[in-house]
């Protein structure tokens, strides 16, 4: 305890001496931790209108038109019965048919020249959101046309495979500029701790002679870049938080069709800003007094 | 005790040190002199493995310097202490501080580093500036902060080097009687200088470097 309280004595002094630099370091980092959560605001919203596209997207099965009323049962409580399945809507041929004519309208009177109803019973299958992929649909619809009593399976495929397109590079593009702005405040954290380093180099150097050993000479660094990085975090999240309330309250008043689409961050990322801050802070300061010889 | 045996140390392939032998006893206090370069701080810088010999063997005590590890450099170097001709010492930090620092190092406790910071710096008459910081300091009284920081955690061997070097005549006696009473306590005392001032008529053994090598040896 008594040398870890030297160490945090240390570092706050020298944190005290260099304030100029350390100032510049936390905006440094809370500028691209800003960056970073902007954009995952951004995707986070994104998605949610993914997500609420995806909700409208379902299977329908066509049943062939001289089905029994028992296997029609037996179909529904096969779906019903499969997890897969998120909702079951059965339009009977006669439903159907009033459907089509109610969409005609005037023209519906094309129809009554049919002597019997054209049209089959369907099932409108609605599926977990979790399986959206155009391979697995593929697959679930080949495996539902193979059911007895199964006409035909129809879903549109187009669709869902550019959804499938936008969600991924949504999440690729996401991906790639975390991993950017990562490297950089990791970078940014690096060279600071570095440049202090250098600047004590002759301290170092005594200290090492009177016996101090690599954790001794290397702890206050790792303190120091510790607390740039949560005070960064901080800062960062503090904005954020300001910036999503402003677009909450202000820009809600003259752009009301906003609210429908905007998905709030819930309160744990407030606090994973500033862990991640640390994180990378502590990896940069790490990767700086391991990587210097003396 | 310090044992130096066949030692060889160059500089890109310039040679300081060459089949250097010599041999210090424990609890001796003893000088080595010689023109400037002829090796005299490399001599201290090997002792305190702050160089490492191209070959040859060098022993303190019960350290085998010569093949101590990286790892275990700092826990050596604990149990000397060094007055370097430079001082080392830190700007930023006051008379006490730099003192306790060595403590510190040592991962003791604050009351016991208060209370030997305070003893050795009245030892060395300087408890009076324990809250000045060095640049405020005239040279001898620089001198005398680097021994106390030194001796506070009563090594078993004391290494100067040129400690005098910039000194007058008073403080030269005042650093040197400090010296003695160290050694009066059973600490290895051994000098690197080129003031002869130092050694005549001291007592002790001197070491005469040249050429690489311990050219003679003499009683001061």
């Amino acid at each position: 305890m008594k040398i870890l309280r030297y160490f945090f004595d240390t570092a706050f002094r020298n944190i005290r001496i260099d304030k100029w630099a350390n100032l510049l370091t936390i905006i440094s980092i809370s500028i691209g931790l800003s960056i970073l959560c902007a954009f995952v605001m951004i995707t986070f919203n994104m998605d949610s209108v993914i997500q609420r596209w995806s909700n409208s997207f379902g299977l329908v099965v066509y049943l062939n038109q001289d089905i029994s009323k028992e296997t029609e049962a037996s179909l529904q409580k096969r779906f019903q019965q499969d997890s897969d399945i998120t909702e079951v809507t059965y339009i009977s041929k006669d439903v159907a048919l009033e459907e089509v004519k109610k969409s005609l309208g005037t023209n519906a009177v094309l129809i009554d020249d049919f002597n019997k109803n054209p049209l089959p019973s369907t099932f409108e299958l609605k599926i977990k959101s979790s399986l959206l992929d155009p391979l697995v649909i593929k697959k679930k619809a080949a495996d539902l046309k193979t059911l007895f009593g199964v006409n035909d399976v129809l879903y549109g495929e187009k669709w869902l495979s550019s959804l499938s397109v936008i969600a991924k590079t949504m999440k690729l593009v996401a991906i790639v500029f975390a991993c950017a702005i990562f490297i950089a405040t990791t970078f940014t954290t690096y060279n600071t701790i570095k440049i202090f380093f250098y600047r004590r180099k002759e301290e170092i150097k005594t200290l090492k002679l009177l016996g101090a050993t690599n954790t001794f000479t290397r702890f206050p660094f790792l303190i120091e870049g510790l607390f740039v990085g949560i005070t960064g975090g901080v800062v960062s999240a503090l904005f954020i938080l300001g910036l999503s309330s402003f677009t909450t309250l202000k820009v809600v008043e003259f752009m009301p069709s906003i609210k429908a689409i905007m998905a709030p961050f819930p309160l744990q990322v407030y606090l994973l800003i500033p862990v991640t801050g640390a994180f990378m802070s502590l990896l940069g300061s790490f990767i700086a007094v391991g990587k210097i010889r003396y | 005790m310090i044992m130096l045996a066949d030692v060889k140390k160059s500089y890109d392939n310039e040679v300081v040190l060459q089949n250097f032998t010599m041999t210090v006893s424990k609890g001796e206090f003893a000088f080595i002199t010689g023109p400037s370069g002829a090796g005299k701080s490399t001599l201290l810088k090997l002792l305190y493995c702050y160089e490492h010999a191209d070959s040859g063997h060098i022993a303190v005590d019960n350290w085998i310097v010569s093949q101590l590890k990286i790892r275990t450099v700092p826990y050596f170097r604990r149990s000397i202490g060094v007055v370097f001709q430079d001082f080392k010492l830190l700007c930023n930090k006051t008379v006490f501080e730099n003192v306790a620092l060595a403590l510190r190092i040592h991962n003791m406790e604050p009351e016991e580093i208060t209370k030997r910071v305070i003893a050795i710096l009245k030892e060395v008459k300087m408890h009076g500036k324990a809250d000045v910081y060095p640049q405020y300091l005239s040279g001898g009284e620089q001198q005398r902060v680097v021994i106390a920081r030194a001796m506070v955690t009563q090594p078993m061997m004391l290494l100067a080097d040129e400690p005098t070097g910039n000194l007058d005549a008073e403080n030269t006696r005042t650093i040197m009687r400090l010296f003695r009473e160290i050694n009066a306590r059973g600490t290895t005392v051994l000098i690197a200088t080129h003031n002869e001032d130092l050694y005549f008529g001291s007592g002790s053994r001197v070491f005469f470097l040249k050429d690489h090598h311990i050219e003679k040896e003499i009683i001061g």
